[in-house]
């Protein structure tokens, strides 16, 4: 949506430059297994001036450039809810998403947009059905998450359009660090909740279909369906799903399949918190 | 909207004093009479350097002896002393609750206006004051009795008494309240308990004259404290009434519950007054059109509930 | 718009989630698991748009959807449109390529916006449904090549769905019914110049194509409809109102659309021919987790009528034997959340043949389409 309290210039007076990356080769394909997720890194306690904080860093391929993420998530609060709020007798909580204006190969601006709100609003669910609310009552938590560097800076990905497919992953990697950085600011959580992405991609042919987790739109000629879900491990549960696409006609039931797959993804993912959350402990330790 | 013969005729007639007028509807701004014998009421009022009483609401007219005043068509709630009335929570603040009624206002229950649990005796503390929460907080559903009126239109409310206080076992349901058309109307009694059928036990309804009603199982009060004497009563019943713990309720008495509640929304979405009559009748209508299927369909909306209005109207 | 708060006292929370949670669920207004309110619901209101639809329900809610289309010059993310003629110069094919060209068409083609009362339209819960009614319409991805004109032109799309008055219960349902109305109804004026010319259209509305076309050579997919689906307990519930919502313990929208293979002429009848495709799904935050927790009689000061010290601790012991047990009859807020069975469950009741989607399908088919 345009930012409508600016007076913005003229459209497309300018065009940003264009590189020609070539053709989507050999080697840009998935290299990885179909049920391998990117490496990752996680640190939390990054923002000293932050109740609890996290980094995550999404690694891009070797020697390529621009599949990678990096987010930052900072956490403020539990603090008093202002005077003029009403009674809440549990912790109120409220989740900012923001791509940085250099995220992405197209400029974003400084006003969040629609896209940006509509992640806000699936982090906020994510995260909610992990906290304890009810022992900070009368309280606040404010989540901001910066996307740093987005997956979609490459041309390719505005010229085949893979944003959308995108912005699952970007999804995923929210609530992750999300999660980690609210266990780094000692909030209760009934678990901890990771995020995790599955899709479904054909093959070059377009005849059949297969399941992978972690996808890189980039990496494949088109996706047909994706599902981001975040997951409680210990519990079994999940607090959020998304899933937007098409399945092939008769398999009804792949979404079943899609979703575990997805699940397990995230299932990976958790594995890295807790180890980074430990080794944060063990530092502050010694 | 009347000239002043037509005003002179009626006066003739004392006793025919509904006249047609009152099935006219004054718009606001109607010249209602320039005579000057008359007073002004509610709903209306007399604009500069004239006499004539002018209506200042859409609605019909009514003449009580020599006052003139127009009632709306439609209206929110207005508290009238003694009324019986529903209402929930908003807000708690330091000594008192702000309840809404559905009035333009939110009322104010004083902590001074409750039983305080212990006896009715008991003085207020400080330390009740701190626990305010305890005895309501935000979202709590209780009956009340309007006690005052304030200059601004607020009502007090007070549930100094048995009757009132927190509501539990049951489910709500909001209507249009007194002031017009369809929705609960004063009238002898606002409480009832009935038998439900297809044993589900007794059933208890209230209808707030605000238009919030509460329909819940019927709890019979303890047999044994009754006759310990008033004071014991007292204390025993106190150890309950700021609970929002439900009692046990039977599946039969919960559909029971449920086909009261539509019946009740089913009156209102065509247009019939909700009063003690018609909800008995509308809700022993109700079994007979249940009875008419194997399944037992409870839901009244649609047709169906057409049908019951027009069953109704029919006796 | 989840998260605004529906104020219901504990008690009522209890009695709420208690008797949903029965098999079969008794629902406060009567209505079975399955049953939807009913609605009345027309076609081509407002003469000035491509098409348009309103929807009311029997409490006087209502949705109207208009739908506008103007032409747009299609600006090349590469560099504007002589890349476009450039390449097709190169290729120098004539229109036979069209379905390739068409794989340029964007979903951005479709501008979509909600309004609600009482509510900013920048408002995260009125984006967040703004978003999920696009992305079920954009889902299958056929839906923007339907906006395609030539390399050149495209019609951009304006659907506004604005509510009449402030929503008495989540309007998912309602307003995901009306668009689906609304876009059947929408034509778009009849192409007369040919190729990648400037284009011309046939200025008679009468002879102008539907954007979805009607039966008979009714091939392809359908608009998407969305249905908020709630689980309190065991019990699933389509269609729910703000009590129910409030008590859920996970609510789902899911979105599907029909899609309608071309048969022979024996097989024509349409309802046993329809398929169901899922296209989209989302959890909602429930309201659930923010409803104020109840009191058991005992362990309430207020309640047990006696105030001292020593029993304030008993209290708190009590308090904490309270959270980890639930006690029958005192509400409690959901912690966590959905186990996937449950909402696997969910998606089932969805696409069951012949089950709920197929009725409101159905439903829909008899409005009369103008």
């Amino acid at each position: 949506m345009a930012d409508r309290r600016r007076v913005n210039g003229p459209g497309s007076s300018t065009l940003p430059p264009v590189y020609d990356d070539g053709e989507l080769d050999a080697a840009l394909r998935r290299q990885r297994a179909p049920d391998a997720i990117r490496p990752l890194y996680l640190k939390t306690g990054v923002t000293p001036s932050a109740s609890g904080s996290a980094y995550l860093e999404i690694e891009p391929r070797e020697g390529e450039h621009g599949s990678g993420m990096k987010l930052t998530c900072t956490v403020h609060g539990p603090r008093s809810l202002p005077r003029s709020a009403p009674f809440s007798p549990y912790m109120v909580l409220s989740t900012h998403v923001k791509f940085a204006p250099f995220a992405t190969k197209q400029r974003r601006g400084y006003l969040r947009d629609s896209s940006e709100k509509d992640l806000s609003t699936h982090l906020e669910t994510a995260l909610r059905g992990a906290l304890i609310a009810d022992r900070w009552p009368k309280s606040g938590v404010d989540v901001v998450v910066t996307i740093i560097e987005g997956e979609s800076t490459r041309q390719d990905a505005v010229e085949r359009r893979v944003e959308e497919w995108d912005v699952m992953n970007v999804l995923g990697g929210c609530i992750t660090v999300a999660s980690a950085a609210i266990a780094d600011a000692g909030i209760d959580c009934v678990d901890t909740v990771s995020g995790g992405v599955a899709a479904l991609v054909a093959s070059k042919d377009g005849k059949d279909a297969s399941i992978v987790l972690d996808p890189v739109a980039l990496e494949h000629e088109s996706i047909l369906a994706a599902c981001c879900v975040a997951y409680l491990p210990n519990r079994d549960e999940v607090t959020n799903l998304w899933f937007k696409g098409q399945l092939p006609s008769p398999a009804s039931c792949n979404h079943q399949s899609l979703v575990s797959r997805a699940v397990q993804a995230s299932r990976g993912t958790h594995g890295l918190i807790s180890a980074s959350l430990s080794e944060a402990i063990g530092s502050t330790q010694n | 909207m009347l000239d002043d013969e037509s005003v002179a005729q009626d006066e003739d007639d004392e006793d025919e004093e509904q006249g047609d007028a009152r099935d006219e509807i004054l718009t606001p701004g109607t010249v209602i009479t320039s005579n000057s014998q008359w007073m002004r009421g509610h709903g209306t009022y007399v604009p500069l350097n004239t006499s004539s009483i002018t209506s200042s609401l859409a609605g019909t007219l009514t003449r009580t002896n020599k006052l003139l005043s127009v009632r709306p068509l439609r209206a929110r709630y207005n508290p009238e002393i003694g009324d019986l009335v529903v209402g929930r929570i908003v807000e708690v603040q330091a000594k008192r609750w702000r309840v809404d009624v559905a009035a333009a206002q939110l009322a104010i229950l004083q902590i001074s206006a409750i039983n305080l649990p212990g006896g009715i005796l008991r003085k207020r503390t400080e330390t009740d004051e701190l626990q305010i929460r305890s005895f309501f907080a935000e979202g709590d559903l209780l009956v009340a009795e309007v006690q005052q009126l304030h200059q601004d239109g607020a009502a007090s409310l007070h549930t100094r008494s048995l009757k009132y206080g927190k509501l539990r076992n049951g489910v709500f349901v909001a209507v249009a309240g007194t002031g017009g058309g369809a929705g609960v109307v004063r009238s002898k009694r606002q409480l009832w308990t009935m038998e439900a059928a297809n044993g589900g036990g007794k059933i208890d309804v209230l209808l707030g004259v605000n238009g919030y009603i509460w329909i819940s199982k019927h709890i019979e009060s303890d047999a044994a404290a009754e006759a310990a004497g008033i004071n014991r009563m007292e204390e025993s019943v106190s150890s309950q009434i700021y609970s929002s713990q439900n009692n046990h309720i039977d599946v039969t008495t919960m559909r029971e519950i449920a086909r009261c509640r539509s019946v009740i929304l089913a009156l209102v979405e065509n247009g019939v007054k909700v009063d003690e009559d018609t909800v008995t009748r509308g809700y022993n209508e109700a079994v007979e059109f249940g009875r008419e299927s194997m399944e037992d369909d409870i839901y009244l909306g649609g047709e169906r509930g057409q049908r019951l209005a027009a069953a109704l109207a029919g006796r | 718009m989840a998260n605004q708060q529906t104020l219901l006292s504990p008690a009522e929370l209890a009695y709420l989630h208690s008797s949903l949670s029965l098999s079969p669920p008794i629902r406060p207004d009567g209505r079975t698991a399955k049953q939807f309110r009913p609605l009345t619901a027309e076609t081509g209101i407002l003469p000035g748009t491509n098409g348009s639809a309103r929807v009311c329900l029997a409490d006087g809610t209502e949705a109207i959807v208009g739908v506008k289309a103007e032409i747009e010059k299609t600006v090349d993310p590469l560099g504007g449109e002589h890349y476009q003629e450039y390449v097709k110069s190169a290729s120098g094919a004539g229109g036979g390529d069209a379905e390739e060209d068409k794989r340029g068409a964007r979903g951005e083609w479709l501008e979509m916006t909600v309004e609600i009362p009482g509510l900013r339209d920048d408002d995260a819960g009125t984006v967040f449904l703004a978003e999920l009614l696009r992305e079920a319409l954009l889902a299958d991805g056929e839906f923007a090549k339907k906006l395609w004109i030539n390399r050149r032109f495209h019609w951009r799309l304006y659907l506004d769905i604005i509510l009449i008055s402030p929503p008495l219960s989540y309007p998912l349902p309602l307003l995901s019914l009306t668009t689906h109305l609304a876009l059947l109804s929408t034509r778009l004026p009849r192409l007369k110049s040919e190729g990648d010319e400037d284009p011309m259209f046939d200025d008679d509305w009468e002879a102008s194509p539907f954007l979805y076309p009607r039966q008979g050579a009714a091939a392809g997919s359908r608009p998407p409809i969305t249905l908020l689906v709630v689980a309190v307990g065991d019990s699933i519930l389509f269609d729910p109102s703000k009590e129910e919502l409030a008590v859920a313990d996970s609510a789902l929208a899911v979105s599907l659309c029909e899609v309608r293979t071309q048969k022979g002429d024996e097989s024509m009848e349409v309802d046993s021919g329809r398929e169901l495709r899922l296209v989209s799904m989302r959890t909602v935050d429930p309201p659930s987790r923010l409803t104020p927790p109840g009191v058991p009689s005992t362990g309430n000061f207020a309640a047990s009528g006696t105030f001292d010290p020593s029993s304030q601790k008993k209290q708190q012991q009590q308090q904490q034997r309270v959270e980890e047990y639930p006690q029958e009859g005192v509400w409690k807020a959901p912690l966590g959340g959905t186990r996937f069975a449950v909402l696997d469950s969910i998606i089932r009741a969805v696409l069951e043949k012949g089950g709920v989607a197929d009725e409101v399908l159905d439903g829909l088919e008899g409005v009369d389409l103008s």
